[in-house]
């Protein structure tokens, strides 16, 4: 094996990196999966972010990271990296997600209805203290539906559509999706890599440029079309059969905005007279994140967008790996810039505290 | 009869080299045509690696997808070889190739490094890999990637050239840094890294291949072999380095390499060179053991006693 070069450095972060890690002595594989199964917004949110669909290796990056956010992502992220793309799976559709929570904020009532599904947006926000001594909670009975809510349901942007409020979609059929972890991202995005450039953007900085249109900033005023929790199919075609299979279910959201389309809109819109339509969608279920980016989908097409919503801006920082690790950066050693730095700052000092050193003169410009 | 147990290979957890073969091909093809077009930035995919970006991982993906079996390694952030994050870049690549690594310039054939050129003589064959944080010169003057695109596209470098003007008429000096910008074969203006100013004449007709990339920014760009390079500079003022007259190393003795000043105790600073590859060896000649030292791109200056 290979000769290493070693000296005082290694030494120091071999040390520092134990001393960091003592935590997961105690770690069992059992907590893992319980890290898996109930904290399963925040697995959702690494895997999310993270472009990769693995609730126990989310769990593990967790655990791994000591619970921090983004160096739980790159972890997951970095062993994206090791592995293949295989093929691009089928386009999942109303029809082949099973719906486990929908709601709509435009209408009172929506063909297939409104289901609230799981949620903790209408409990009181108190500490349950009692779990504290009790140490388990008396699980609230859950009754079964006399009816149950419909598995699949069409979207209500489809509605829209069918009245002509929103655009007719484009036929996609047979184009190769770009993939942003596989190719670089120039500016003007297509739309694919804008939709999954939100899609695994850091949730906190989608949620404060979101927030900075929703409070007046090229404002948009967005309405929630849908908001869609559900379970969808991962459907694969066999390599060598070419027959159609399911390679397992994956938790996947996808929030709609709508807003009147503005004049001199593009992209997402349609004419004046329409709406248009903002959309974010994310594996795993994270409802902030669906409606802030929906809102910025929308506020990156406004003709005049202020500067830090417009796409490129949007896009460029929201990227939790990106912007985590560039600003940690500055914690490495710089000696070598900053004397640069100190050198320019001393030449000027020299000039200044010396008057009698001519001033540079501008040459006589002959054209 | 066999059984797919027996045809498939043992389980590996990771491959050599870490990345997957398809991420190392892309970043190959990147890198020859970077070579093609001197100092234009190439844009990659930059895949995810185990290090936080800003950390070196455009350098690390180049060396990942250039390395191979009999290769020799150096590593070197900020001239230094033991610093924490050269150390922690050497010991990743050992652990997924298996190469053997270096501190010594000399024998190493690809050398990633942070913020330096090494003072010994790059030659031909001899690999430098500079890990970049903002791989467009235009990074500070014009923040919008797409926008700076069209300027290189143009040649349009007047912002660059405004910039050097209005630092020599409003504060008498030019005050770029460490990453001034250079003309590389006439056409493109890159950001060389950021090094000192020092260490550019170092990348004019170079014998080795320099690649510099930048994973954040997910752009790399090469200077080939014997590729003019020249910092933006006005004919009646000359390009000027870090000035360091009179800076001896307090180890070796030396002086007339770039030095890293260490501040002391009630004021004053002491010196010593920031190349520890070659700091390390010039003190083992001192104490009489052989060590060959090779020919440095700037003289070093008669020894003083320390």
């Amino acid at each position: 094996m290979a000769y290493v070069a070693a000296r005082g450095g290694e030494a120091a972060i071999q040390a520092a990196e134990a001393l960091a890690l003592r935590h997961l002595a105690e770690v069992s594989a059992d907590q893992i999966a319980w890290v898996e199964a109930h904290l399963s917004l925040l697995v959702d949110r690494v895997m999310g972010e993270a472009s990769l669909y693995a609730p126990r290796l989310a769990a593990l990056a967790l655990v791994q990271s000591g619970g921090e956010l983004e160096g739980a992502v790159l972890l997951l992220r970095a062993y994206r990296s090791t592995q293949p793309r295989i093929q691009a799976a089928q386009p999942v559709t109303d029809a082949s997600m099973t719906s486990l929570r929908r709601v709509s904020a435009a209408f009172k009532d929506i063909p297939g209805g409104q289901h609230l599904g799981a949620t903790l947006d209408y409990s009181h926000r108190m500490l349950r203290l009692d779990l504290l001594d009790q140490g388990r909670s008396a699980l609230p009975a859950v009754s079964v539906a006399q009816t149950p809510a419909p598995a699949h349901a069409e979207s209500v942007s489809l509605w829209l559509r069918r009245e002509g409020l929103l655009p007719q979609l484009p036929d996609l059929a047979g184009e190769v999706v770009f993939d942003v972890t596989r190719e670089p991202l120039t500016f003007p995005a297509p739309r694919a890599a804008r939709l999954q450039s939100l899609a695994r953007a850091e949730t906190g900085g989608v949620l404060a440029l979101g927030y900075a249109n929703m409070v007046g900033y090229s404002g948009v005023h967005p309405t929630v079309g849908e908001v869609r929790l559900a379970q969808a199919e991962v459907t694969l075609r066999h390599p060598v059969s070419g027959e159609l299979f399911s390679a397992g279910r994956v938790r996947v959201s996808r929030g709609e905005i709508v807003a009147p389309t503005p004049e001199g809109a593009s992209a997402s819109g349609g004419a004046q007279g329409s709406l248009s339509l903002g959309c974010c969608a994310a594996l795993g279920w994270n409802e902030t994140k669906l409606i802030a980016g929906g809102v910025l989908d929308l506020a990156m097409d406004q003709p005049q967008a202020h500067p830090a919503l417009q796409e490129e801006f949007v896009l460029n920082h929201t990227e939790s790996v990106e912007a985590s690790g560039f600003c940690l950066h500055f914690k490495l050693p710089h000696y070598v810039t900053f004397a640069s730095e100190l050198d320019r700052v001393r030449a000027e000092r020299t000039r200044n505290a010396q008057p009698d050193i001519a001033a540079f003169e501008p040459p006589e410009v002959s054209v | 009869m066999s059984t797919l147990a027996d045809l498939a290979a043992p389980r590996a957890d990771y491959t050599f080299a870490f990345l997957d073969e398809h991420a190392k091909r892309e970043v190959r093809r990147s890198l020859l045509k970077a070579v093609c077009i001197p100092g234009y930035q190439v844009p990659y995919a930059s895949r995810e690696v185990p290090m936080a970006r800003g950390w070196g991982t455009g350098g690390l993906q180049v060396t990942l997808s250039v390395i191979g079996e009999r290769d020799t390694l150096k590593v070197t952030d900020q001239g230094a070889d033991d610093s924490v994050n050269a150390v922690n870049i050497r010991r990743f690549v050992a652990r997924m190739t298996g190469v053997v690594t270096t501190t010594d310039t000399l024998e190493a054939t690809l050398i990633q490094s942070r913020h330096r050129i090494p003072e010994e003589r790059l030659r031909e064959g001899q690999i430098l890999i500079l890990q970049v944080p903002l791989p467009d010169p235009f990074s500070y003057l014009e923040p919008s990637r797409s926008k700076a695109r069209e300027l290189h596209a143009d040649s349009d470098y007047a912002l660059l050239w405004l910039r050097l003007y209005e630092d020599l008429t409003r504060r008498g000096e030019v005050m770029t840094g460490a990453d001034h910008p250079v003309s590389v074969h006439g056409h493109y203006v890159m950001a060389p890294s950021p090094i000192p100013r020092f260490d550019v004449p170092k990348l004019h007709q170079a014998p080795h291949l320099t690649l510099l990339s930048a994973g954040r920014e997910k752009k790399l760009y090469a200077v080939p072999p014997y590729t003019d390079v020249q910092p933006l500079a006005f004919t009646d003022v000359p390009f000027q380095i870090e000035r360091q007259e009179g800076w001896v190393c307090a180890q070796s003795g030396v002086s007339g390499g770039f030095m890293t000043e260490l501040p002391l105790p009630g004021g004053g600073a002491r010196y010593v060179l920031s190349d520890t590859g070659l700091l390390d060896k010039l003190v083992r000649a001192r104490r009489g053991e052989a060590v060959t030292v090779g020919e440095t791109y700037t003289e070093l200056g008669p020894e003083a006693s320390p």
